[in-house]
């Protein structure tokens, strides 16, 4: 054999030798990569019917109110309106809610926030559509309404909800804190506060709806939840699930809102206009619209009290959280749980009390975003870690490496921690940020502008946990081209996670990625697969598609042993091939051994089911595992702020996560990345301002988000592998978990350079300012 | 509401047809000409996912309106497809992961193009600001610079 041939043999036995792991660890382009760069017409708005009418949606003039009259006469005097569409042309149920059932889909009597939706204009064109609905006049007698969450909780508040104003409320009892409290040596309180935040993915919300002959309706949106929108067309329209069918368009963006309560606005919009008019109905929310009606990160007002030795152990945490929920509840009932048992960050707390409350105001509601009230959590803990080496005089990396989580502490619900990869995500970023060099430089620095370097450390409970039955399933099948074809009610709108799916399902079957295609999630198609959100394509969905995989690899792995008249523990398949270990056999191609299979009838499809294991805590004292696994992290970032305007930049960062096993490292890093800057724009910029119950900057003009220009000159990122019991191969969850610490490091990192504390989101150079003259 | 009669070239054709006055060039590429290529993300002129090149200019699509555009040319992404740097441009982007959600990525490599036919080997600062009138919330920017400089680098390496 020529040496060439040999070194061909030798790759292609290590890579048998890798076994299930073919392919994990490499990159490969993401299998809906080509369509993108292309510009295909694959969004909703592309794809719409030639017939098509649209519908633009009408919301509350008041924060609270109660609805005298719906005056839509100068929209219809218009030729191009179609319809109006308000509470009373509702079939079914009126409820457009995702946990609660606490929202109306067009509120009936009582308004509770500008966000409310009233009713819909349905027109020929868009622009009718738009002006029909500007010109509706919604008549309401206002109500006294309440905007401050602290406010909300006081006895006597204005009621939003009948049943009060508390829409959840959760606890963690641990240990027991007073003792805590009377061992410590030093006591430090303080009350943090986080603000509105918008997802403001690039594509907002939209849908249209098909009518068919015999009652049935098709719905084609922008969403992450087919499922759950199914279920919610459906309750709107009083059909059964079966004559709704809901597929998932390209989605240009999520981080959230869509997997909340506003896709189910547009869809069911869409479909009780094209069921009524019997034509096809595009229902879409414009910048403003999206940014006024969709969900938002809750502001949170947490309050710290904690205890601690001189030498930096800690012995007591105690912590208030107080969500605003806005007018409903959404996914928000979640949203607490997570703040709730994050609230310690990841640190170990011998003693802990934590009060979690969900509460309704008349703001515009708040719900699912990206980290989902861990970014809260997070920037409170470790503000208050940073205040506690401050009050020590101990270096805050010291402080935080003293009390660290790692294997075979306990977390705050007394869970023991396991596959912590924590220190070796702190050891990568200290040296990759040269953080005990740049302390010494920063010593003693004086003029008008001054460096300091900020941290946070991170712990990010895995999937759903204790937000519902943890499940995915996924389809696979084998095409007689040797095509593989991928179903799944699991989505794909950015992450990249559903080719991390697939690329599980590769290595398990020996064929790569590029033969993958993914069919359009479907609800007639693929069956319920709970909601794709918290990170968990990979790791549930991941596991799902390996058990597919593996059934077909077991059957194609017996006609190849066959073909090859091999025992069938000796065939490898590698990269479309399948070989024998033994090297004795000819290899047989995978389009041979597809057609051979084909022609045997073998089943060349295979549906792919996966449940976690229960995620079982307390509800009384919280205490238990609420997540079977956590992802790890650190991040240490530069600052340099001009003492004399409070302005500042952020110069270098450095980040390193604990991911369990790379399954696409690319993907990976790109999570890294645009969570990071996602991140920062909340730490820095980012700010839905409410004004009596009105936001007013719902624009991207008056609403910033980083641009390429506001991005850190350096970005180092590591991925450190320190396997968990839950995803496939070890794998452990990355797309949130990137959000949540910049915005405490740049806290500490200000801090740090010029002795200003401060304790609200964003940092706006004008609250630098005005700590650097309060000095 | 007036007719206007205007004649531009699109994606190298020459086309005539009527527009009413208050018509944006958006809606007349993707609804008339089917240039779906062309996103909205606003309406407003901030994120820039609307960007064509009208006369070789980057310019947001949403804030033209159609009789502004008389004996003009627009380009596309569609207008490129077969372009020797957009092809490179988008490969370079398939590796890096530049195209997550995908909504921004026509404007993207629009911006892309523009900067690397003025300057062939632009540095890192020069990417970032070519495209910082387009607006992405997945990547963070970095894989997208990544990918244009790595395209870049590839047609100085070409003899």
């Amino acid at each position: 054999m020529s040496e060439q041939a040999l070194r061909f043999m030798q790759s292609v036995k290590d890579k048998a030798d890798r076994g299930e792991l073919l392919y994990v660890g490499e990159s490969p382009a993401r299998v809906d990569g080509l369509e993108k760069v292309m510009g295909s017409p694959v969004y909703t708005a592309d794809l719409l019917p030639r017939d098509t009418a649209y519908a633009k949606l009408f919301l509350s003039p008041v924060p609270h109110g109660v609805i005298k009259e719906i005056d839509a006469s100068a929209a219809l005097t218009s030729r191009r309106v179609i319809a109006v569409l308000t509470w009373r042309d509702i079939p079914g149920l009126n409820e457009s809610a995702a946990v609660l059932p606490d929202r109306q889909l067009y509120a009936s009597t009582v308004v509770r926030s500008t966000a409310d939706i009233v009713g819909a204009v349905v027109a020929e064109t868009q622009q009718a559509a738009a002006d029909g609905a500007r010109s509706v006049k919604v008549v309401c007698d206002p109500l006294p309404a309440v905007f401050d969450p602290l406010e909300a909780l006081k006895p006597g508040s204005v009621r939003v909800h009948p049943g009060g104003n508390v829409a959840r409320q959760m606890r963690i009892r641990k240990g027991d804190i007073e003792r805590g409290f009377s061992e410590a040596d030093v006591i430090i309180e303080n009350t943090y506060r986080t603000q509105f935040q918008d997802a403001a993915p690039m594509e907002t919300e939209m849908g249209f709806a098909l009518p068919s002959r015999d009652g049935a309706v098709t719905v084609i949106g922008s969403m992450q939840s087919p499922h759950h929108t199914r279920a919610a067309v459906a309750k709107v329209l009083g059909l059964p699930l079966e004559k709704v069918r809901v597929v998932q368009a390209f989605t240009g963006g999520a981080f959230g809102p869509k997997s909340d309560e506003t896709p189910y606005d547009v869809c069911a919009t869409a479909a009780l206009a094209s069921t009524k008019l019997g034509r096809p109905v595009f229902c879409s929310l414009d910048r403003e619209e999206s940014m006024v009606v969709h969900t938002k990160r809750h502001p949170f007002i947490i309050r710290h009290r904690t205890g601690a030795l001189f030498d930096g152990r800690l012995t007591a945490g105690e912590v208030e959280m107080v969500s605003d929920a806005g007018a409903y509840a959404s996914l928000g009932v979640y949203v607490l749980g997570r703040a709730t048992f994050h609230a310690m960050g990841a640190y170990e707390f011998p003693n802990v009390k934590v009060d979690s409350y969900l509460v309704y105001t008349n703001n515009t509601y708040a719900g699912s975003l990206r980290g989902f009230g861990g970014p809260q959590a997070a920037f409170a803990i470790e503000c208050q870690m940073e205040e506690l080496a401050r009050k020590l005089n101990m270096d805050p990396l010291e402080l935080r490496l003293k009390n660290m989580l790692r294997d075979g502490k306990r977390t705050a619900t007394g869970a023991p921690v396991e596959s912590c990869g924590l220190p070796q995500c702190v050891d990568r970023v200290v040296r990759s940020s040269r953080y005990l060099e740049r302390r010494e430089e920063y010593r003693g620095q004086a003029g008008s502008v001054r460096r300091g370097l900020g941290m946070a450390f991170l712990i990010h409970g895995n999937s759903l946990g204790p937000e519902g039955n943890d499940y995915g399933a996924v389809i696979l099948e084998i095409k007689r081209d040797g095509t593989v074809v991928a179903g799944t009610g699991l989505t794909e709108y950015g992450t990249g996670a559903v080719s991390g799916l697939l690329q599980v399902a590769a290595s398990v079957l020996g064929v790569p990625l590029e033969r993958f295609r993914l069919d359009r999630p479907d609800t007639s198609r693929h069956r319920e697969t709970g909601p794709t959100v918290a990170s968990r394509t990979v790791v549930i969905g991941g596991n799902a598609a390996k058990v597919a995989a593996e059934k077909l690899r077991k059957r194609l792995g017996l006609v190849a042993a066959d073909i090859m008249k091999v025992r069938e523990e000796r065939v490898a398949v590698v990269d479309g091939m399948a070989l024998d270990t033994a090297g004795e056999a000819p290899p047989v191609p995978w389009s041979t051994l597809v057609q051979e299979a084909y022609s045997r009838g073998v089943k060349m499809w295979e549906e792919g089911y996966f449940m976690a294991p229960p995620a079982p805590w307390d509800t009384e004292t919280g205490l238990g595992t609420p997540y079977l696994q956590y992802t790890w992290g650190a991040l240490i970032l530069g600052v340099e702020v001009d003492m004399e305007t409070g302005c500042y930049r952020v110069t270098d960062v450095h980040v390193a996560y604990d991911v369990g096993r790379a399954v696409n490292p690319s993907g990976i890093m790109g999570q890294i990345y645009g969570g990071t800057v996602q991140g920062l724009g909340y730490a820095t910029m980012e700010e839905l301002i409410h004004r009596d119950g009105y936001i007013v900057n719902p624009s991207l003009t008056d609403y910033y988000i980083p641009t390429s220009l506001d991005i850190p000159e350096e970005f180092k990122a590591y991925i450190v592998e320190e396997p968990g019991p839950l995803g496939p191969f070890g794998a452990k969850v990355i797309a949130e978990p990137p959000i949540v610490l910049p915005a405490p490091a740049v806290r500490n990192a200000i801090l740090d350079a010029t002795g200003v504390s401060v304790n609200e989101l964003p940092i706006a150079p004008e609250k630098v300012l005005k700590g650097l003259r309060g000095r | 509401m007036s007719k206007h009669f205007v004649v531009m070239t699109i994606n190298g054709e020459e086309k005539g047809f009527y527009v009413d006055s208050t018509d944006r060039l958006i809606d007349v590429l993707r609804e008339r000409f089917g240039l779906k290529s062309v996103k909205e993300g606003c309406g407003t002129g901030d994120c820039g996912l609307c960007a064509v090149l009208l006369d070789g200019r980057l310019v947001n699509s949403c804030l033209v309106l159609a009789p502004q555009c008389g004996g003009k040319a627009v380009v596309t992404l569609e207008g490129l497809l077969q372009d020797p740097i957009m092809a490179n441009l988008q490969a370079k982007f398939l590796k890096h992961n530049a195209a997550q959600c995908g909504f921004c990525t026509p404007a993207m490599l629009l911006a892309a193009k523009q900067i690397l036919d003025r300057l062939p080997t632009p540095t890192r600062e020069e990417v970032a600001s070519a495209i910082s009138g387009v607006l992405c919330r997945c990547t963070g920017y970095y894989p997208i610079i990544e990918a244009i400089l790595d395209a870049s680098r590839e047609a100085e390496a070409a003899p």
